[in-house]
């Protein structure tokens, strides 16, 4: 049999980048924080739950995510503080912080829970308490908006 | 009164797009296939098959019937679009050709309030609003391509007839100018048109996060509704366009979206039952109030050969396979029947993926259903 000598480079080629009506994202902003702010609130954060003041934490946590931000690791840290958050609260207390939460502040919490169950695994059983309490408030559509979000959290 | 008719227009296949004519006592319908068929209604309301129309070698993905021209516009995968004029004498048919000028499938096909021309949106991005040409007797089209990025979804046509608003697959929802010389046309200003503007010239521009599946003016035309597949309800005046109202829902995504009045909106879509939102105090939209009232089945449970069949098939005997809702899948589209002079929606009638067509009551259910206020 002959020995295939020519190159297959081609098959790594974006043929996407050559096309002139590929679709791009918009690239604008959209009021997210940067490192600064999300290094503020991280110890604003763990303020409120030194107090025990879990409900206040929450809805800090919640505000104003680093969407657009470019740095993956300041999302990580907004990531860190939401997930320090979640993990303070006794399950009983989860139905009462759900409830004062706005459909705005629900599509944030969802979008946190799913990136927990893709980077944390291990902590599924209490991300999926938090789960459950808030299709309750969000329904089935606060679950799409999680999936048709294209800048991820 | 009743408060819904369903009828089981097709077995296996969707009902794909639908239109009455003016007397709404015939109907044209498609079903996912290269036909297009006409039904009319008997006497005892249930619509049975009169005519078929082949023209089409592709899916056709959209009709529309011009109510007092008593013209049928289809489109359709093949890239082509035909308008159906009915010989009176003979009751036939007779399709013409429409030059779209498109490279992919056509999506989307209305008649404008005039009726005059139509608008098609297709999977070439670009949207296509053709007239008649007296001199070669033909349709031509001319093309709004900029600032469209994606597959067209929806269009709706403003009252005045020169405004057009696209929803389209790269998550906008845009206003454009469509007023054309070729016609001479004379558009006069308005909220959507503070200055005159030629043909395609963009009047707004409106993002969701997901596909833009319906867009509607509201019956006076200065407020403009869209839903997308993010699950949300945008409602926009003309006179603001920052200040978009937006409902994230708690439901699945909405695929089609009517106006019941002014101030209120009928949505249709993945969750198999209609809902009617209001808009309170201009600022937000309240809950859905689900319009399709679950019925008790009389009879009480499952006939012998059911529980056999669902004992054979999934051990359990006490539950039906049927969903609770009339339609048993996605509603596709959503169509105002009747409405008086300024708007208000009386009947409106709902087609789903399964095959079903369902024309509803909203009188009757607004009597029916305590806390309904429209």
């Amino acid at each position: 049999m002959s020995k295939n000598v020519n190159s297959t480079q081609f098959r790594t080629v974006d043929v996407d980048a050559y096309d002139e009506d590929n679709y791009e994202d918009d690239a604008r902003e959209t009021g997210d924080s940067g490192a600064a702010e999300v290094t503020e609130r991280a110890n604003q954060v763990r303020g409120l739950l030194n107090q025990l003041k879990t409900k206040e934490a929450l809805k800090m946590a919640l505000k104003n995510p680093p969407v657009g931000n470019k740095d993956a690791s300041v999302k990580e840290q907004n990531y860190e503080t939401v997930v320090s958050v979640l993990k303070s609260f006794k399950a009983a207390d989860i139905d009462a912080a759900v409830a004062d939460l706005d459909m705005v502040e629900i599509d944030i919490l969802m979008k946190y829970l799913y990136k927990g169950f893709t980077c944390s695994p291990d902590k599924a059983a209490s991300l999926l308490q938090w789960h459950e309490k808030v299709v309750a408030k969000g329904g089935l559509g606060s679950i799409v908006r999680v999936m048709v979000d294209r800048k991820g959290i | 009164m009743t408060t819904k008719t369903e009828q089981q227009l097709f077995v296996g296949s969707p009902v794909t797009s639908h239109a009455f004519n003016g007397a709404l006592d015939k109907l044209v319908v498609s079903d996912n296939s290269t036909t297009v068929y006409i039904y009319a209604k008997e006497a005892n309301g249930k619509w049975t098959k009169e005519t078929e129309l082949q023209k089409h070698i592709e899916r056709v993905k959209c009709v529309d019937w011009a109510p007092k021209t008593n013209r049928i516009a289809t489109c359709a995968g093949d890239r082509n679009a035909y308008v159906w004029n009915l010989n009176e004498t003979t009751g036939v048919w007779a399709p013409s050709l429409v030059l779209l000028r498109i490279e992919r499938a056509a999506t989307y096909i209305r008649w404008s309030p005039a009726e005059d021309r139509f608008a098609v949106g297709s999977g070439a991005r670009l949207l296509s609003v053709c007239f008649y040409e007296n001199e070669h007797d033909w349709w031509v089209s001319k093309h709004i391509k900029k600032p469209i990025r994606s597959t067209i979804l929806c269009v709706d046509w403003h009252p005045s007839n020169y405004i057009l608003a696209i929803g389209s697959c790269d998550f906008k929802c845009r206003v454009f100018s469509s007023a054309l010389k070729e016609t001479y046309d004379k558009p006069e200003t308005s909220g959507w048109m503070p200055k005159l503007s030629k043909f395609a010239t963009m009047l707004a521009e409106f993002s969701t996060q997901g596909w833009v599946h319906s867009v509607k003016f509201s019956p006076s035309g200065d407020k403009l509704a869209w839903v997308a597949h993010d699950a949300s309800i945008n409602i926009v005046h003309m006179d603001n366009h920052d200040t978009v109202i937006r409902s994230l829902t708690p439901s699945l995504p909405i695929l089609t979206v009517i106006w019941a009045s002014e101030n209120s909106v009928v949505c249709g879509g993945h969750d198999n039952f209609p809902s009617l939102f209001n808009i309170v105090a201009g600022e937000s939209v309240s809950k859905g109030i689900r319009l399709d009232v679950k019925e008790k089945k009389a009879g009480g449970g499952m006939s012998a050969m059911a529980r056999f069949k669902a004992l054979d098939r999934t051990g359990d005997d006490t539950k039906d396979a049927s969903l609770d809702t009339t339609h048993q899948n996605s509603i596709i589209e959503l169509r105002v029947v009747k409405s008086d002079a300024t708007g208000n929606c009386s009947q409106f009638s709902s087609i789903g993926m399964d095959g079903k067509i369902v024309h509803w009551d909203l009188d009757a259910l607004a009597s029916s259903i305590s806390d309904l206020k429209i």
